[in-house]
C-alpha cells in the first residue's frame, strides 16, 4: 500500500475539522471526512438537484443567471483567445441604476456582438452586472435560440419591453440597425446603416435613462457575407440568408466564426434628463438625437479601426 | 360599491358558483340572482336561480324584471362541457354575449357589467412584448377559433360601452387558471404522468390561483373600472420550472406534432386536448402586466406567479411509499453520501 500524500491528508484534516465545527464528535467527524465526496462534487451535485427540482431563480423575463453562468466560458473562451478583444472606457457604463447601450450590429450568420459587450462588461468593469439586450423578433419564433436568448438575457425588439426594463433600472443593450446592419454586404462593413425610427431614443427619453454609445470593431469579419441567398430567406421566414465564404459550402464547419481581432469601446453617455419624459413625443428632436448617437458610434469606429489595425493579426 | 342588486349570468359555471357564494355573505348585497341553463353544483343560500338560456331572446324579457344594478358576466366559456362539441363554444360566447348586451339595453337600472373574458385577445407569439398592457390589444394576428372570438365579443362590448357612458364595462382578461382541485385542460395537462412538451420551447407563463381568480372577480364586482383590466399574478414563470416544481416529468416532441401527439396521448390517460389557444401558449406563452387590477380595482394578487404553482405543486404532490426516485432527490441524496 502506498503512504497517502502531504495533499490528500491536508485535504482529509480540513474536511475533519468542517465536521468538527459543524458540531459533531471527532470520531463522527473522522469517518465523514474519509467517506464524504469531495467538495466540488458536492457542489455540483447540490446544484443539479435543485435545478430538477425546480428550485432555481429566474426572473420575470426568464433570464436565469446560472444558467448564464454556466454557458459563460464558451464566451469568455472566444472573447480571450479567439477573437482577443480589448476594450476601451468601460468605466462609461453606469454600474448600478439604468441605461441603455447603443452599438452597430454586425455578424451576418449570428450576431455576436451582444455576448461580447456582455462579457466586457463582466470582465473588465470594476462592477461587472448582466445586461439585457433586445433580440430581432425572429429569433424568438425558433425552437432551442428561442428559449437561450430567454435565459442569458435576450428579450424580444420592442420598446414596451425597452421601457419595462429601464423602469426596473437594468442594463439595456439595443441595436437600432437591426436585420440592416447584420444583413449588410462584406464591403459595407463599418459604414453605419439607418438608425430605425429612433424608438431608441423615444424610450430613454420616457426612462430619463443616459445613452451610452458603444462601437463595436471585429464582429464585421467573423461573416464575411458576400451574397444572400434570398429564395431561402423567404422559405424560412429569415430577413436574409447570407453566403460565406466557408457557409454553407463547409456544412456546419462554416459556422465556425473568423479569428478577427476586436476592440469594444464604450462612448461617454449622452444624459437626455434635462429634457423630459414628455419630449418623446417630439419627433424631431428623436431623430436629431438619433443622429447625434448614430455620428458618434460611426467617428468612433473609424478611430477603433485606426487602433486595431490588421482585422486578423 | 356599484349596485346593491346583483345579476350573475353562468352561475353554474365554477367561478360564478364561487362567486355567488361569496357575495351571499355580504349584508348590503340585497338581491342577488344567477341566471344558467342549469342549476349550479352547489348549494346557494339567498341567490335566487333562474333557468334560462344565455342564447335565448328570452333573457331581454326576464333581466329587467331583475330589477339588476350589476350584471356579472361568467358564462364566456374556455372550454367545452364534457361530452359538448367544441363548436358550441362560439355560440355560447359571442352569440350569448350579443344576447346579453341586448338585454343590458333594456334594463334601466344597470349601473355596472362586469364580464370575466380572456387574455386570449393578445394572441400567442414568440416575438410579442412580454408583458401585454390593456392597450395593446389586437396588436397581434389572431390565429386561434377562440382568440378571434375573445377579440368579437370584446368589440361588441366596446361598442355598448361607448353607447351607454352612463353604464361602467368592465372586461377581465384573465390568464389561464391553475390551483389544486381545479378541473380544466390545462391542469388535465399538467397532471399527465408523463407531459409532452414542446422540443425547443420554453414558454414563459403566468397561470392565476384559483383564489385570485375568484377574488379578483369578486373585487371588479365591487369596484368596477371602466374597460379591459388584465387579470394575472405577478411575474411569469417557464413551462419546464413549472414542470420541475410539480415534479413532473416530461418528453420533449417536435412541436409540429406537439397537438396531435398530446391529443392521442390525453385521451388515452383521460386528460383531453387543449382548447382555446393552448397549443400555442404553451408553444410561446404570453406574460401580461397587472398593474390596473393592482391600482384601479385595488386587488393585490395573494399568490405570484411562482406561489400559484407551488401551491398548486404541494397540493397535488404524489404520496408515495419508499424513497422517491425523482432524480432531483436522488442527486441531492448523491450530495450527501457519506455525510
Amino acid at each position: 500500500m502506498r503512504p497517502p500524500s502531504a495533499e490528500s491528508v491536508a485535504d482529509f484534516l480540513r474536511r475533519m475539522r468542517v465536521g468538527i465545527e459543524d458540531g459533531l464528535d471527532p470520531l463522527t467527524a473522522a469517518q465523514r471526512a474519509a467517506t464524504e465526496l469531495p467538495r466540488t462534487v458536492r457542489r455540483a451535485l447540490d446544484r443539479l438537484s435543485r435545478r430538477l427540482q425546480g428550485e432555481y431563480y429566474e426572473d420575470e423575463w426568464g433570464f436565469d443567471e446560472e444558467f448564464a453562468e454556466a454557458v459563460y466560458p464558451l464566451f469568455e473562451f472566444l472573447y480571450d483567445v479567439w477573437w482577443r478583444v480589448e476594450v476601451d472606457d468601460v468605466r462609461n457604463v453606469p454600474s448600478h441604476g439604468r441605461a441603455l447601450l447603443v452599438s452597430n450590429h454586425a455578424g451576418s450568420l449570428f450576431p455576436f456582438d451582444a455576448s461580447m459587450i456582455l462579457g466586457a462588461i463582466m470582465k473588465e468593469h470594476p462592477l461587472p452586472r448582466w445586461a439585457r439586450f433586445l433580440v430581432l423578433d425572429w429569433a424568438f419564433v425558433l425552437p432551442f435560440i428561442s428559449t437561450f436568448m430567454k435565459r442569458v438575457g435576450g428579450v424580444p425588439a420592442s420598446t414596451h419591453n425597452a421601457a419595462r426594463l429601464l423602469d426596473q433600472n437594468e442594463l439595456v443593450m439595443v441595436f437600432p440597425e437591426g436585420a440592416k446592419g447584420t444583413g449588410k454586404q462584406f464591403s459595407d462593413r463599418y459604414r453605419l446603416q439607418r438608425f430605425g425610427r429612433g424608438g431608441f431614443v423615444e424610450v430613454a427619453l420616457r426612462t430619463g435613462a443616459p445613452i451610452v454609445p458603444v462601437a463595436v470593431v471585429g464582429s464585421e469579419e467573423i461573416y464575411p457575407k458576400l451574397a444572400d441567398a434570398r429564395p431561402l430567406a423567404r422559405l424560412i421566414g429569415a430577413p436574409f440568408a447570407p453566403v460565406t465564404p466557408t457557409f454553407p459550402w463547409l456544412g456546419p464547419l462554416g459556422l465556425i466564426p473568423l479569428p478577427s481581432k476586436w476592440r469594444i469601446a464604450f462612448c461617454d453617455p449622452i444624459d437626455l434628463s434635462e429634457h423630459g419624459p414628455d419630449a418623446a413625443a417630439d419627433r424631431r428632436l428623436l431623430f436629431d438625437i438619433s443622429e447625434q448617437v448614430r455620428e458618434t458610434i460611426q467617428a468612433r469606429l473609424y478611430e477603433s479601426l485606426v487602433k486595431r489595425g490588421s482585422a486578423f493579426m | 360599491m356599484s349596485g346593491r342588486r346583483v345579476v350573475i349570468t353562468g352561475v353554474a359555471s365554477q367561478w360564478g358558483a364561487e362567486l355567488a357564494r361569496r357575495l351571499e355573505r355580504d349584508p348590503s348585497i340585497e338581491y342577488l340572482a344567477g341566471i344558467d341553463d342549469a342549476p349550479p353544483a352547489v348549494e346557494l343560500e339567498r341567490t335566487d336561480f333562474i333557468e334560462a338560456d344565455i342564447r335565448s331572446p328570452l333573457l331581454s324579457r326576464l333581466l329587467p324584471g331583475t330589477g339588476a344594478e350589476t350584471i356579472v358576466h361568467c358564462g364566456i366559456r374556455w372550454f367545452p362541457e364534457p361530452g359538448k362539441p367544441s363548436r358550441v363554444l362560439h355560440d355560447v360566447n359571442v352569440i350569448g354575449t350579443l344576447q346579453l348586451l341586448a338585454a343590458c339595453e333594456r334594463t334601466e337600472t344597470l349601473r355596472s357589467l362586469v364580464v370575466r373574458g380572456s387574455a386570449a385577445i393578445y394572441g400567442c407569439e414568440g416575438p410579442a412584448p412580454c408583458f401585454f398592457t390593456e392597450e395593446m390589444a389586437r396588436r397581434l394576428p389572431l390565429r386561434t377559433r377562440f382568440q378571434r372570438d375573445a377579440s368579437e365579443l370584446e368589440a361588441y362590448i366596446d361598442n355598448f360601452a361607448r353607447r351607454h357612458a352612463e353604464i361602467v364595462c368592465c372586461i377581465l382578461r384573465y390568464q389561464p387558471e391553475i390551483g389544486p382541485g381545479l378541473d380544466s385542460p390545462l391542469v388535465r395537462y399538467l397532471s399527465l404522468p408523463v407531459v409532452p412538451t414542446q422540443l425547443g420551447f420554453d414558454p414563459r407563463l403566468q397561470l392565476v390561483h384559483v383564489e385570485d381568480a375568484a377574488g379578483a372577480l369578486e373585487a371588479a364586482t365591487r369596484n368596477p373600472a371602466r374597460g379591459p383590466v388584465n387579470v394575472a399574478p405577478s411575474g411569469a414563470i417557464s413551462l419546464s420550472r413549472i414542470l420541475r416544481l410539480a415534479r413532473r416529468p416530461f418528453v420533449p416532441i417536435p412541436h409540429p406534432v406537439f397537438g396531435p401527439a398530446l391529443e392521442r396521448l390525453g385521451r388515452r390517460l383521460g386528460a383531453g386536448p387543449l382548447y382555446g389557444d393552448g397549443v400555442r401558449l404553451l408553444r410561446y406563452g404570453r406574460g401580461v402586466d397587472n398593474g390596473r387590477l393592482r391600482s384601479d380595482i385595488g386587488y393585490e394578487p395573494r399568490f405570484d406567479a411562482v406561489g400559484a404553482v407551488r401551491d398548486f405543486a404541494s397540493a397535488t404532490g404524489s404520496r408515495r411509499i419508499g424513497p422517491s426516485l425523482h432524480p432531483g432527490d436522488l442527486a441531492g441524496r448523491l450530495a450527501g453520501f457519506g455525510r
